[in-house]
């Protein structure tokens, strides 16, 4: 088992000293470089598909040794240059004055114009970035050149996971008991990190894809009738909720669950549960929760839960070219299991979503589903 | 310098030749009649060492605009008085009939003008004229008798000279489609001026004025008189100038020493012996039969030196240079001329010139100025070689993406210009011709290559400077924050290195 040597539950966030002293340090490097009479630049962790590594031991995607030199004075990365010494500024500031800017803030504060006159004598101008892609781009740089994660530094971002269960948290100081949140559910903060899981009292975590169903799940307290926790990063995660998945399984050894529709999008999910996404492989070792299980629902279950054709979904054209692309994902590669379910998800060309076994009577989910198929260790890996 | 000539009646031969002449319908006329005496007038002046200042006028008729009456001065040689009538008055008269390039072959396109003139206002023609030598001014006003072939003075008068003017004035009133016209005729004014960068012209129209001052004192060698060059001769020429050398005594070796050029006395009898004459043949004894024979022989014979070139009166490089400056105003301008080549006995030398940018506007297509000896060609470039070549290159090896604001000038100068047809607006391709003419255009192209990555590098330091220089402001005051240093300090350091990057790349560009 990956086991990390921290004591399970404690906060794992540098310190903030730590981290703004390795982000000036990076100043530092650039201004040591110009005084030196060198043109400078920043060395990069390319962070591209030739640059990541499948660990096969670890199962996760790491990034490889490649780094690339930006230069300032190469006009075709000057810009770039620009933008990340612009952006390094925009977060030091931030850790000095104590704020927590989503990156949508910091995209907006760092956005102004540039007037000058080009090289055939017009005056024209141009925005530092022009797109929010651009200045989160360069915060992605600024984690692979500084080793430190967007949450350690302080960035915030529209968090939306959120989780229940036996387990009490720690954060800012308060106690927060995660059983004792009635109809609602806890939200699953930006800084995971920054938490302390003091108790965790559980079999093992149910993440499921859809809001919808995981009101749902709560509503009939699944969690307490079953003994797990209940995650749900409603959709796609984001990085918070696959940090906290990731330290219940790392830090708690729970087995973890994903319940998501019957279609290639539903196992894109699991897989980014899994094992990361490639333009973010850098996080992986932090975010990725290699040994999660898919519960379902699968393209096999169409037959062995005999689902009333009235739930049966054609699949799309951009469906079939997703699951083909999936197939080529070394973690599905390697798995026989999955290799079988993409490839029946192909033949049939038919999805179903978690909804459809309500065919079978609205608590077939939790009373049926859920529990013979961890029972019967029917899950795929 | 009088030659009698077969008596064909003018009226009979304009009538005959009016579109071989250039006068084939009121618009062609009136740019045909500019040109004839604006091409006199340079003939008369650089030709014999003056800088030509030559005053070009064009006036409407008040009540009928369909005359025009046209007003060419120049300060050239002038004519002396008593051959004033002559020259304008009589066909087949002058003095260009000799191996020399001159603007006109025949002298005859003045007449023609005269002839259209009178034929269609019935107005006589108007001369002023007088000699550097001479202390006096003829004026006079006269026609073409036609059916005689002479000149018939209406008014004449002579004046003592009381300023050391010489030179030519002369005015027609002609039937003339100015509006079709003018264009053509302002283009050959420009392209005149172009070829010519040693003359002011002055052109006054019902549109304004245009004046081209000259940007150079220099004037190019003029042409010497030469002989005939044996390959080029026909029956005629041999008859001609047997009549001229007017001695019974003459042996075929001899004339041939004498008469043509580059044939000395080996030479010649070398020729004789390989063509089956008796070199001491006497000339006058030269039956048809014979002249035909000799003259295939001279043709065909393969040892003859090649022409000289001292017959013919190129630009030059420099001066072509110039004058393309000057006219095309574009940003870089350059040009070539080729060693002399020959054709069929004929000795010719090209110049090509090429310009880029300024004021020439992009086109699809590179834009095109003929010459043949130093007279623009305005018609028929579909059908002339230079137009052929220009459209068989691949420019884009020369880095000219169309549309291109792009100029080729080509100028042929030679004792005969091959042209296309009668019209005498195309030259031929022939095959010589064409090759001189490929290698200069493709010259001249390719130093404009040249001269473009240079500027290319040039704006592409340019770019870098501007690129860096626009984000070394936020870079500075970046990581001035960071660091809590002075914003100044780090850009003044970033200047530096920027300056010493920039200095690697220094490139220079002379247009």
């Amino acid at each position: 088992m990956p086991k990390n040597t921290q004591q399970a539950g404690k906060p794992i966030s540098p310190s903030s000293e730590e981290v703004l002293a390795r982000l000036e340090q990076l100043a530092k490097s650039i201004y040591d470089q110009i005084q030196s009479g060198k043109p400078p630049y920043l060395d990069i962790p390319v962070r591209t598909l030739a640059n990541t590594i499948w660990d096969k031991k670890r199962k996760l995607l790491v990034l490889g040794p490649k780094t690339a030199k930006r230069e300032f004075f190469d006009i075709g990365e000057s810009k770039r240059f620009m933008q990340t010494i612009l952006m390094l500024s925009l977060i030091v500031r931030a850790r000095r004055e104590n704020d927590y800017p989503t990156i949508r803030d910091l995209y907006y504060t760092g956005k102004h114009t540039i007037y000058y006159v080009n090289e055939y004598g017009k005056k024209v101008s141009e925005e530092t970035w022009d797109d929010q892609r651009e200045s989160n781009a360069v915060i992605q740089d600024i984690e692979v050149a500084t080793g430190l994660l967007r949450e350690h530094m302080g960035i915030m971002h529209d968090a939306k996971g959120r989780i229940v269960g036996n387990m009490i948290i720690r954060s800012k100081g308060t106690e927060i008991d995660l059983s004792r949140m009635g109809s609602g559910a806890w939200g699953i903060p930006s800084n995971v990190d920054q938490l302390e899981i003091t108790k965790v009292e559980a079999d093992y975590v149910l993440v499921v894809e859809k809001g919808a169903i995981f009101e749902r799940l709560n509503e009939e307290e699944f969690w307490k009738k079953n003994k797990c926790i209940l995650v749900t990063g409603k959709g796609q995660p984001d990085r918070s909720t696959r940090r906290m998945v990731r330290r219940l399984w790392e830090e708690f050894d729970l087995p973890v669950y994903i319940l998501t529709d019957a279609d290639s999008y539903g196992y894109y999910i699991y897989s980014v549960y899994r094992s990361g996404s490639i333009s973010l492989s850098y996080e992986s070792e932090r975010l990725a929760t290699p040994e999660a299980r898919f519960l379902g629902v699968s393209t096999s279950d169409i037959e062995r839960y005999k689902i009333p054709k009235n739930y049966i979904i054609k699949a799309t054209e951009r469906d079939i070219k997703r699951a083909k692309e999936l197939m080529n994902y070394p973690w599905f590669k390697e798995s026989k299991r999955w290799m079988e379910e993409l490839q029946l998800f192909i033949e049939r060309g038919e999805k179903i979503e978690i909804e459809a076994l309500s065919g079978h009577g609205f608590k077939f989910l939790s009373n049926v589903y859920i529990p013979e198929k961890i029972a019967n260790k029917e899950w795929i890996i | 310098m009088s030659e009698k000539y077969r008596g064909l009646s003018p009226a009979e031969f304009f009538h005959r030749n009016k579109e071989i002449a250039g006068f084939s319908n009121p618009s062609r006329a009136l740019y045909q009649t500019v040109r004839e005496l604006v091409e006199n007038s340079l003939d008369a002046t650089e030709t014999h060492g003056i800088l030509p200042y030559i005053d070009v006028e064009v006036q409407l008729h008040e009540d009928r605009p369909e005359w025009v009456t046209l007003r060419v001065a120049d300060n050239g040689i002038g004519i002396p008085v008593h051959e004033i009538p002559n020259v304008f008055g009589r066909v087949f008269y002058g003095s260009k009939y000799v191996v020399r390039q001159t603007r006109g072959v025949f002298g005859l396109g003045v007449k023609m003008a005269v002839l259209y003139a009178q034929m269609t206002t019935g107005k006589p023609i108007y001369v002023k004229s007088s000699t550097r030598d001479s202390d006096v001014v003829g004026e006079y006003l006269l026609y073409i008798d036609i059916s005689r072939n002479i000149p018939h003075v209406q008014k004449m008068r002579i004046k003592k000279k009381n300023k050391n003017w010489h030179g030519t004035i002369v005015r027609l009133t002609l039937e003339g489609a100015w509006l079709q016209s003018k264009k053509r005729i302002e283009d050959y004014i420009r392209r005149t001026a172009l070829i010519s960068p040693y003359a002011t012209i002055r052109y006054r129209s019902p549109d304004g004025e245009l004046l081209f001052e000259r940007v150079s004192k220099e004037l190019p060698e003029p042409p010497q008189i030469g002989k005939y060059h044996p390959k080029g001769v026909d029956i005629e020429i041999l008859k001609d100038l047997i009549r001229r050398s007017n001695n019974n005594d003459m042996t075929l070796a001899g004339f041939l020493e004498k008469y043509f050029e580059g044939v000395g006395e080996k030479i010649a009898q070398e020729f004789l012996t390989w063509a089956g004459f008796q070199p001491d043949t006497k000339v006058k004894e030269l039956k048809l039969a014979d002249l035909e024979k000799l003259a295939t022989a001279m043709k065909n014979f393969p040892k003859w030196r090649r022409p000289r070139p001292l017959t013919l009166s190129p630009l030059g490089p420099e001066l072509l240079k110039k004058g393309v400056k000057s006219i095309l105003k574009p940003e870089f301008a350059t040009a070539v001329i080729r060693p002399p080549s020959s054709y069929g006995g004929h000795a010719f030398i090209v110049e090509a010139a090429i310009a880029y940018g300024g004021e020439i506007p992009p086109q699809d297509n590179v834009l095109l100025l003929r010459f043949a000896n130093k007279m623009p060609l305005l018609y028929d470039e579909g059908v002339d070689v230079s137009r052929k070549i220009v459209d068989s290159i691949d420019w884009s090896i020369y880095k000219i993406k169309f549309p291109a604001p792009v100029a080729v000038v080509t100028h042929v100068c030679s004792t005969k210009i091959p042209f296309k047809g009668v019209g005498k607006e195309a030259i031929a391709d022939v095959p010589e011709l064409e090759h001189e003419l490929e290698i200069a255009i493709r010259d001249v192209a390719r130093r404009l290559r040249i001269y473009l990555s240079k500027l290319e590098k040039m704006y592409e330091v340019k770019r870098k400077e501007v690129t860096i220089r626009k984000y070394m402001g936020e870079v500075s005051s970046s990581l001035a924050y960071v660091l809590n240093m002075d914003p100044s300090s780090i850009s003044s350091l970033l200047e530096e290195l920027l300056k010493k990057e920039l200095e690697k790349k220094e490139v220079t560009v002379n247009a």
